[in-house]
């Protein structure tokens, strides 16, 4: 009895501690979609990966008698005007999808983090420059300014990079500029200035973090939308170039012989949209789970 | 509605967006005149045609004066210039009639937006929470993750190629109507909204259940009017004013997407003169139609900023 007794008293029910970070794993754990997206995206990314090393077919490899050549056994998802396996194209397209959609989104976080937190904790002229800049940004259109940037740059996947930053860094900057002008005014801010901490500290140390949510829904929505600029751009031919493929200019490609071979436009159409939703579906369940009061 | 202080406002803005028609055609100009070699290199012209072709487009001056003679001339005469390619071919005509044939498509365009999201997200929140309102989003997430080229190869497949084989061929010229076959206006218009319709409709219901629940719908409703009513003259009118604030990037949008799908479908717009102008490397066009695009924005964001005080009389300017 007394045994029985201790036990219960070693281990009383403790509380459960919930971290913001916990609860929203709990979160978008729950969301089916996010967790669908989720699986679909780590499977992209082992495909790409595998390309890199390992292919059906040389992505280049052509095939002269079996142009157009609807879906077979040997060609799973059949081959283009030039008898490539799509498959091994698709794979290799999912690296140029990844790598653009990825990598913007990481200079833009670089470019407009700081911008934004810099023009929304000092405010005054800075933020003034700041919020024109983004302003006539804003009444651009950024697909127009992008392909020029290619134009003049040269088209590479980096300058494709680099357009699509020039375009896009300004959603990120305007972000973090109004999370940082609200929380510079919480007390726990004013506590960290009267405490004596340098403004790098304060900006990065104290309010960063507790801008990090929203950011990271953000830069997730991002990435679909950069992965969809390079395919405009390469659909229209001012994209990534030949022999590289990228799912817009297979599609570009597929639409030429849409009376005959079909496949061709249809094959890089459902990967481009499926990593499209999955990322978008994902961004959506970030946002429910890391900020559950601002459902849309 | 409209005082003496909005006229000063859409005067100053008016004023603003020439400036900024200005400042952001001078920032391309500059930008391509920096490439190297010059418009005429692939031309391989020797000796005095050559002299005589750069003498003619004024590109044997300096680069300031060539930029000042582009200023002038477009603030002045609203002259862009010559094709460098197809030479003799004035641009400022070029680019209005293919603005009336984008302006057309576009139009389209986004009344298809506006009207398919309103009425899909007035659906969903008066069935908020049943079947019928989890499809209409979730298939929402799926219209906007759709490019609009693949919703027009979806499209052609289906109206120009599967229907058309099944009929025997005859189905698709049978489809004519307005302005010509459905595919040369319906079909495009149709792949260039229904990306954004789908943003209308999530917004349209986010903000329809946000009015439903207030007091005056009750009011109205305790007053016995019919359902009908209620939702169209009381409800949509409140629920409409988030959905005007993206009206504006909504324009940009459409003039995005239309550079893609003019191309797809073959329509003599702005937006394939701008694709393919780039491809020729015609900068002359390229800056042209770059110029007439920043004008029309600037345009339907005040044209948007207006609407707001049609829509809410409590906005003044």
């Amino acid at each position: 009895m007394a045994t029985a007794a201790a036990v219960v008293a070693v281990r009383p029910i403790e509380p459960e501690q919930a971290s913001l970070w916990s609860d929203a794993w709990r979160r978008l754990r729950r969301n089916r979609f996010a967790l669908v997206a989720s699986i679909y995206l780590l499977l992209l990314v082992a495909v790409a990966l595998i390309s890199t090393v390992w292919t059906p077919y040389r992505m280049s490899a052509v095939g002269i008698t079996e142009t157009y050549a609807p879906p077979t056994a040997a060609h799973l998802l059949g081959s283009d005007e030039l008898g490539r396996d799509i498959l091994s194209r698709l794979m290799v397209g999912a690296q140029v999808s990844l790598i653009v959609g990825v990598g913007t989104q990481i200079l833009v976080l670089a470019v407009g983090v700081p911008i934004g937190l810099l023009a929304g904790y000092y405010r005054g002229w800075l933020d003034q420059i700041v919020t024109f800049i983004i302003n006539v940004f804003y009444g651009i259109p950024d697909l127009l300014v992008a392909m020029i940037l290619v134009f003049i740059l040269g088209p590479s996947l980096r300058n494709i990079i680099i357009a699509i930053v020039a375009t896009r860094w300004m959603d990120m900057a305007r972000l973090v500029r109004g999370q940082a002008m609200s929380l510079r005014e919480r007390e726990f801010v004013e506590a960290g200035r009267a405490a004596g901490a340098r403004p790098i500290k304060m900006l990065f140390g104290h309010i960063l973090p507790n801008a990090l949510g929203p950011i990271i829904v953000q830069a997730t929505l991002g990435i679909p939308a950069a992965i969809l600029f390079e395919a405009f751009l390469s659909f229209l031919g001012v994209g990534v170039q030949p022999p590289t493929p990228s799912w817009g200019s297979m599609a570009n490609e597929g639409v030429m012989a849409i009376q005959y071979a079909p496949h061709m436009v249809i094959a890089p159409s459902i990967a481009l949209s499926l990593t499209l939703m999955a990322f978008n579906f994902l961004g959506d369940g970030l946002r429910d789970a890391l900020d559950p009061r601002s459902r849309r | 509605m409209f005082t003496r202080g909005t006229l000063i406002y859409i005067a100053q803005r008016i004023v603003l967006i020439a400036f900024t028609v200005v400042a952001v055609s001078s920032i391309v100009f500059l930008g391509i005149h920096r490439l190297p070699g010059d418009a005429l290199l692939s031309e391989r012209l020797r000796g005095s045609a050559y002299q005589i072709l750069l003498h003619h487009y004024g590109l044997d001056q300096p680069l300031y004066t060539q930029y000042w003679n582009f200023v002038v001339g477009v603030v002045t005469r609203g002259d862009l210039g010559e094709s460098l390619v197809n030479r003799g071919l004035q641009i400022t005509p070029l680019v209005l009639r293919e603005l009336g044939v984008s302006a057309e498509v576009g139009g389209l365009a986004l009344l298809f937006t506006i009207g398919l999201g309103m009425v899909l997200g007035v659906f969903a929140a008066m069935r908020q929470n049943t079947w019928l309102d989890y499809l209409l989003t979730t298939t929402s997430v799926v219209g906007y993750s759709m490019p609009n080229f693949v919703i027009a190869a979806f499209l052609i497949l289906v109206f120009g190629i599967w229907l058309d084989n099944l009929t025997g061929g005859t189905f698709y010229y049978q489809l004519g109507g307005w302005r010509g076959d459905i595919g040369q206006l319906w079909l495009p218009a149709f792949a260039l909204g229904f990306p954004y319709a789908s943003i209308v409709a999530r917004l349209t219901r986010a903000s329809m259940l946000e009015v439903i629940r207030q007091d005056y719908i009750r009011t109205a409703r305790a007053k016995g009017l019919r359902e009908s009513t209620i939702i169209i003259r009381h409800a949509l009118r409140n629920a409409l004013i988030p959905v005007i604030t993206i009206l504006g990037p909504l324009v940009i949008g459409i003039i995005t997407g239309s550079v893609v799908i003019e191309n797809f479908f073959g329509i003599p717009g702005l937006g394939k003169e701008f694709a393919q102008s780039i491809l020729n490397r015609d900068y002359a066009i390229v800056i042209g139609v770059f110029t007439m695009y920043a004008a029309m924005v600037g345009l339907a964001n005040l044209l948007v900023d207006l609407a707001y005080v049609v829509i809410d009389p409590r906005i003044r300017y």
